[in-house]
């Protein structure tokens, strides 16, 4: 993977290209509970799961049609014919208009009463180019995006932030500011970061400061404006940007992009960077996906159980000033508590460690790893039950 | 059940899925590749003699090694050259006319003391070479001694010279020919020219980083500059002390073990300037004539200090929080 590189410019992008209709969906649910059962029949817009997160968006079938199955990961559908489910209208008030954007499919999570409005505009990372488009053609739409969220979260300043050498046209009221067109600067954190100079951990929220990016607002302005819910997401498949159901099996996004996958190649939901490579070529995007890239097997790094020679070059590189050779070390010999010590909470999980890694040591599953561990460290002691009797109560009422 | 798996199977890996391609072996190689001009510098100069050292250093190592593996059920490692690359550079530490027990006893000691003992590459606490070279100089003096031992030989000795028969014994010995490795010492270690040359490589393939080698050459030429100040006829130059013994050698390849320094900007300047300074001290004081690979161990035994000067994290120390409740109800049971 030599002709990597971290450069966030995106160039000439062309139009934002509608992609042709799969004939079946694979929607991933796991965060979901399914509303619907095996057999019912969709129309495009229907709710089919609710969120189990707070704040997050509920799921609508993208097409119409029939689902045939439900497992615990996703949920299949056969799409027939084209009907649309009836558009609702936005609630006037404003109390409830955050509830209905929920129910329309989009992640209200982080639209808390704040000042600052803060739009990120840098590319998320390297190949990833899906702004540029959207900020170019969908103006409009960005800014009732923009308007409704200044009016939900009562926002009175705003900042556009965008990599410096790509394209970006301010929005009235708004300042523009220019980062280093290189990864990791068009993460969130470091997004913040830029704005506020405040230093915020991944998974917190800014506490005066409301961080969306142009995709979001670009989906918000399109619920605004057509009362019909998120199905969709924005892609960067090869060099052009497309706007894709989700549920679209990556094969079939691949096989359109006129790649042929041989066995043992990876296909990337996102960047190379931080994205997951899918399970099989059914697997469905969801709403997060940035990308889909395609690593052939003889160009792809094969993660080692190498020890970590203590070179220090993940140090050197790490945005978030931490030692993760060291983190990856206490991580591999199960020092949970110790990697805390560490810091291992200020990993905003860029991926970079494992990029300069010598050993090619999976440094970043090794963090994670940890810090799941350490979150159920925690919750596991923080829910023990008060009797025996409860705790056995509990198991069976679980087993059943 | 067994279903069929979808066709074509991918790979499913964990992000990133880029990366910049080195390798422990690449690394390695390239790191021989930087020390083979001083070896084959010291064929030249030592003749047959070093290159048996050179041999059968690296062949003990790399059996050691081996043998490490086999006994603790790892598996085995020979592959990415760190056996072979420790056991050049002990030879490197030793004369050319150490007996072959000698090399035997250091490098195995090098291997098994020095990194296996610890858990293998990247584990050890202490540069390896440095730990077969302090067991034998340690252990049989008499035969490490690169001047009693070299007797047949013309070339000068300027460290012991030094050490032994004041300033007036070395000044007839003159820079070029220190820098050529005209000198008595470690038959790869007094190779002063092919050295720099090799350490620029690793500098230019940015295998190691500048800090540690040019604190720990300021730490060595400041120090003996001061002691010249004090007294310019009992004490030798700056210039003199950066070209005999082992000061380049150490200052290239032993201080910039990656498992036994330092990381941060901070932590590696001061790392390179202690063990700088400490090889002018233990040269001017100590009972060694060369006082570079103590000095080495010494900062090394700082590492873990000096990792401790870290800037503050992101966002600040966070510590995942239990409910306030838990503490009580964790006493309970």
């Amino acid at each position: 993977m030599t002709t990597f590189n971290f450069s966030l410019l995106t160039g000439d992008t062309g139009p934002l290209v509608k992609g042709t209709e799969p004939d079946r969906l694979h929607i991933p649910i796991h965060a979901h509970t399914p509303i619907l059962a095996a057999g019912d029949q969709v129309l495009a817009g229907t709710k089919i799961a609710t969120a189990n997160q707070p704040g997050e968006g509920d799921l609508h079938a993208p097409m119409s049609g029939v689902i045939k199955a439900i497992t615990p990961d996703y949920m299949r559908i056969a799409v027939n014919g084209d009907e649309r489910a009836d558009a609702t209208k936005p609630p006037a008030d404003l109390g409830e208009l955050k509830q209905w954007l929920r129910e329309q499919g989009v992640n209200v999570g982080n639209l808390n009463q704040a000042s600052r409005l803060i739009i990120n505009a840098v590319p998320p990372e390297p190949g990833i180019t899906i702004y540029d488009p959207l900020l170019r053609d969908y103006r409009k739409t960005i800014e009732l995006g923009v308007e409704t969220i200044q009016r939900i979260a009562s926002t009175s300043k705003m900042n556009l932030v965008a990599a410096k050498g790509n394209r970006a046209n301010a929005f009235a009221n708004c300042t523009v500011m220019h980062v280093a067109p290189t990864y990791p600067n068009g993460l969130d954190q470091l997004v913040i970061k830029a704005v506020t100079k405040e230093e915020v951990l991944l998974g917190a929220h800014h506490k005066d400061a409301v961080l969306l990016s142009v995709r979001d607002l670009y989906f918000i302005g399109r619920v605004m404006e057509t009362g019909r819910p998120v199905t969709e997401t924005v892609m960067t498949i090869g060099t052009q940007n497309h706007l894709v159901r989700i549920g679209t099996p990556v094969g079939f996004l691949a096989g359109e992009a006129g790649a042929t996958v041989q066995p043992g190649d990876r296909l990337i939901l996102g960047g190379l960077m931080r994205g997951m490579a899918a399970l099989n070529l059914e697997q469905g995007v969801n709403k997060d996906t940035t990308g889909l890239q395609l690593v052939r097997d003889d160009e792809s790094i094969k993660a080692t159980d190498s020890p970590c020679l203590g070179c220090g070059e993940c140090e050197r590189h790490c945005p978030a000033r931490i030692m993760p050779g060291m983190l990856s070390r206490c991580s591999e010999f199960k020092f949970f508590e110790r990697a805390e010590k560490f810091h291992i909470h200020s990993c905003i999980e860029c991926g970079i460690c494992s990029y300069w890694c010598t050993s090619q040591r999976p440094i970043l599953h090794y963090i994670r790893l940890a810090k799941y561990e350490l979150a159920l460290l925690r919750t596991a002691t923080s829910n023990l039950p008060t009797d025996t009797q409860e705790e056995t109560g509990q198991q069976t009422g679980e087993s059943e | 059940m067994i279903t069929k798996p979808l066709q074509p199977i991918l790979t499913v890996s964990v992000p990133p899925h880029a990366h910049c391609g080195r390798t422990i072996k690449g690394y390695m190689s390239e790191t021989l590749i930087a020390l083979l001009p001083a070896a084959i510098m010291a064929i030249v100069a030592f003749g047959m003699g070093a290159m048996r050292v050179v041999a059968l250093s690296c062949a003990v190592a790399v059996l050691t090694e081996a043998i490490c593996n086999k006994l603790t059920k790892r598996e085995q490692t020979l592959d990415d050259f760190s056996g072979l690359h420790t056991g050049l550079l002990f030879a490197f530490l030793l004369p050319a006319s150490a007996p072959w027990w000698l090399v035997t006893m250091g490098a195995a000691s090098s291997i098994i003391i020095g990194k296996m003992i610890f858990g293998g590459l990247g584990a050890n606490p202490l540069s390896s070479p440095l730990i077969g070279w302090a067991t034998c100089r340690i252990s049989w003096g008499d035969a490490m001694d690169t001047n009693t031992t070299m007797l047949m030989s013309e070339l000068p000795a300027p460290l012991q010279q030094l050490k032994y028969f004041g300033l007036d014994s070395v000044e007839t010995i003159d820079s070029i020919s220190l820098l050529l490795g005209k000198q008595l010492g470690g038959l790869g270690e007094v190779q002063i020219a092919a050295l720099l040359a090799g350490g620029v490589f690793l500098l230019i393939r940015r295998h190691i980083r500048w800090e540690i080698p040019v604190a720990f050459i300021v730490g060595v030429a400041v120090t003996a500059w001061i002691y010249q100040l004090i007294d310019p006829t009992a004490y030798a130059s700056p210039l003199f002390h950066l070209l005999t013994g082992g000061t380049i050698f150490g200052a290239l390849f032993l201080a910039t073990d990656p498992a036994s320094t330092p990381v941060g900007p901070i932590p590696t300047i001061l790392f390179g300037l202690m063990a700088g300074i400490m090889v002018i001290v233990i040269r001017v004081y100590g009972i060694y004539p060369d006082g570079v690979p103590f000095a080495i161990l010494l900062a090394n035994l700082f590492t873990p200090l000096l990792d401790r000067i870290r800037p503050k994290p992101f966002g600040g120390a966070y510590q995942l929080t239990q409910e306030p409740e838990d503490e009580a109800l964790c006493e309970k049971c």
